[in-house]
């Protein structure tokens, strides 16, 4: 799978390729608007990672361009600037999704799995892992053939693991995933806890593995 | 009291000294002026009828003419002297007037004269002017002259208090009414007074300077939270990376998530930070209807978990309300006070959410306040350690009511704080 990131910033372009590299993704660069237009002309990608507020010119113009030629590349927005109007214009514009600076990088990879699965399988939008598959359009969980009843927490909790399997999600990452801004309440992070918990405890009761590993007072990783 | 009523009231003040004074001064004179001209002509008159009289020396009964004569005429006594009086002699007496039925001042010039030998003595008489009556006019004159200067200046006054100094308390107006966050200018009108158009200018320059400070101040809080947001993610990345290093120590991992809790509190910090700039920058000026009932519902419940965690209850109560603001800046609001409530409950305690009438009330069980209570709402102000809370919550809650002008108010009764907000 091919991402472009579009992004001026040269350490968080690093960071950003190292990981989804890792993730398995083809990772093109372009520093500048005038690098990503010409690369979006001549490539169609799975995803492009848009920062706005590039040194030669808005990201906003990116996107029209895009949509200008109808490429169907899923778009999500990066912004330093978390203004409503800039939210609106780009998803106006055709952009998938949108996300505020600083992210937690397991967030940008699960907003880009769900670009992708989005563009790629319409109507049949199903994770597999081992023996759990996820229907994410009817937003049940299978193990096996046992159906696994899961509150929304819970499910959001697996989907975000199963988006960054293979690797280590800090506490912090879950609980801005999971709250957004009431995270900031959450000091003891009973509070993922009691959902993973209840997650891991419902998955082995329906005969599933025990996947999800605790990494010292880390995090947790979803690995075989 | 007004400059001009000072500048008036000593002006007034002169004028007054210098009226009464003015009265005895010109009575005096006038009446010096008027005795010296009745002299000079009672001189005149006795000359020349003594003059007059020696014509006739020749008749021979002119002394029995005389006689006659004199008690013919009126204001002149011609009587035969035994020579005491040697020179003229004036003198100032009243006497009875019977067709006035009052007493007339008069003035007397007594002069011996010799006819044919005889000594006789002389009297002219000349009418003086009543000295009250000319005190009366005096007075009258003066007082009238007093009315008019006092009324002249007052109306003098009033019409330059309003037209002269109209574009000073103009400019007084404006600058009471300045404030610094709004974005307005002071609008100065031209005067031909170099005074006011100095003034006007100075209080111009000076207000444009501090404004264009602010503004620059505004400007620098914006774009240094824009700046610090790359920073801060190419931070959290890099940290993110370091997790997935395989053989990862436990003192290691602790270290990466105390980084990291500090990463997220920074960027929290750097949001409030630029919410409030955008506040102060007026970004948020589009609204809308809000049920605000329902949103209060719908934050509450996701709260609810949370709260559980510390055996925290959550009653509400909401009458409908509707009210037509931004919802970026309610939704905050709401979150924020609700947080606040949150944070600040001991354990097993309570939050109770209202809506009645027009107001939203959020009280929740907690210790006595350490801090002053009016430090509350300020910047960085926080009550005990505050590990997890931005010390901004509270001022941005401020700064919305403030904005949106709300009435905002904190009391603490028996172990509730109460925190209401009136839309």
């Amino acid at each position: 799978m091919k991402l472009l990131i579009i992004e001026d910033e040269k350490q968080l372009v690093k960071s950003m390729a190292q990981f989804l590299r890792q993730e398995g993704y083809v990772c093109e660069i372009a520093y500048t608007a005038s690098e990503a237009n010409e690369k979006i002309l001549l490539f169609d990608y799975d995803c492009i990672l848009l920062d706005i507020s590039l040194p030669d010119g808005n990201g906003l113009k990116i996107l029209e361009k895009l949509r200008e030629k109808n490429k169907a590349d899923g778009v999500i927005m990066i912004t330093a600037k978390n203004s409503l109007d800039d939210r609106v214009k780009g998803l106006n514009l055709g952009a998938d999704d949108y996300l505020p600076k600083p992210f937690f990088m397991p967030e940008l990879n699960a907003r880009i799995s769900a670009v992708v699965r989005r563009k790629r399988f319409d109507g049949n939008n199903k994770i597999a892992f081992q023996e759990i598959t996820v229907d994410l359009l009817a937003k049940t969980v299978m193990v096996s053939d046992t159906e696994v009843e899961l509150t929304r927490k819970e499910y959001d909790l697996l989907i975000f693991l199963l988006a960054n399997k293979n690797r280590v999600v800090s506490k912090n990452a879950i609980a801005e995933h999971l709250s957004g801004d009431d995270a900031e309440l959450l000091d003891k992070f009973d509070f993922i806890y009691s959902h993973m918990k209840n997650l891991k405890k419902k998955l082995t009761e329906a005969g599933c593995e025990d996947y999800i590993k605790t990494v010292y007072g880390l995090g947790y990783k979803l690995t075989t | 009291m007004r400059l001009l009523q000072v500048s008036l009231r000593s002006m007034l003040l002169y004028a007054l000294v210098l009226v009464l004074v003015s009265i005895p001064v010109s009575l005096f004179s006038i009446r010096e002026i008027i005795n010296e001209e009745v002299d000079e002509s009672l001189a005149l008159h006795a000359d020349q009828f003594a003059r007059h009289i020696k014509n006739y020396e020749y008749l021979d009964d002119l002394d029995l003419d005389l006689r006659i004569w004199d008690q013919l005429s009126y204001d002149i006594v011609l009587e035969p002297s035994k020579g005491e009086l040697t020179d003229k002699q004036y003198k100032t007496g009243s006497m009875y007037d019977s067709l006035e039925q009052e007493m007339h001042p008069f003035r007397a010039l007594s002069l011996p004269v010799v006819i044919k030998g005889k000594p006789y003595l002389l009297t002219v008489y000349h009418s003086l002017v009543d000295n009250d009556e000319l005190i009366t006019a005096l007075l009258i004159v003066q007082a009238i002259l007093i009315l008019l200067l006092v009324s002249g200046l007052l109306l003098l006054n009033r019409a330059l208090s309003k037209k002269l100094w109209e574009p000073f308390y103009s400019t007084l107006e404006q600058l009471k009414a300045y404030e610094l966050d709004k974005n307005e200018t002071i609008s100065t009108q031209k005067t031909n007074i170099t005074e006011f158009d100095d003034l006007n200018k100075t209080v111009g320059h000076l207000t444009e300077r501090n404004r264009q400070v602010f503004l620059q101040q505004k400007e620098f809080i914006e774009n240094a939270s824009h700046e610090l947001q790359t920073p801060i993610s190419i931070f959290q990345s890099k940290l993110d990376n370091l997790m997935q290093i395989q053989g990862l120590t436990e003192a290691g991992a602790a270290t990466i998530l105390d980084l990291e809790e500090a990463a997220q509190r920074m960027a929290r910090l750097n949001k409030n930070l630029l919410l409030l700039s955008k506040i102060d920058n007026d970004q948020f000026n589009h609204a809308e209807e809000i049920d605000l009932s329902k949103l209060a519902e719908g934050l509450l419940s996701n709260l609810r978990p949370m709260a559980d965690l510390d055996v925290i209850s959550i009653e509400s109560s909401f009458a409908p309300l509707s009210i037509k603001a931004n919802l970026t800046l309610i939704e905050v609001l709401l979150t924020n006070l609700f947080h606040n409530a949150i944070r600040h409950t001991t354990p097993n305690g309570k939050v109770v959410v209202e809506i009645v009438d027009r107001k939203l009330i959020v009280s929740n069980t907690g210790n006595p306040l350490k801090m002053n209570p009016d430090k509350m709402f300020d910047r960085f102000s926080r009550e005990g350690n505050g590990e997890n809370s931005s010390g901004l919550g509270l001022a941005i809650v401020k700064k919305i009511c403030d904005t949106s002008s709300f009435g905002l108010d904190y009391s603490f009764h028996s172990g509730i704080h109460t925190f209401s907000v009136l839309f």
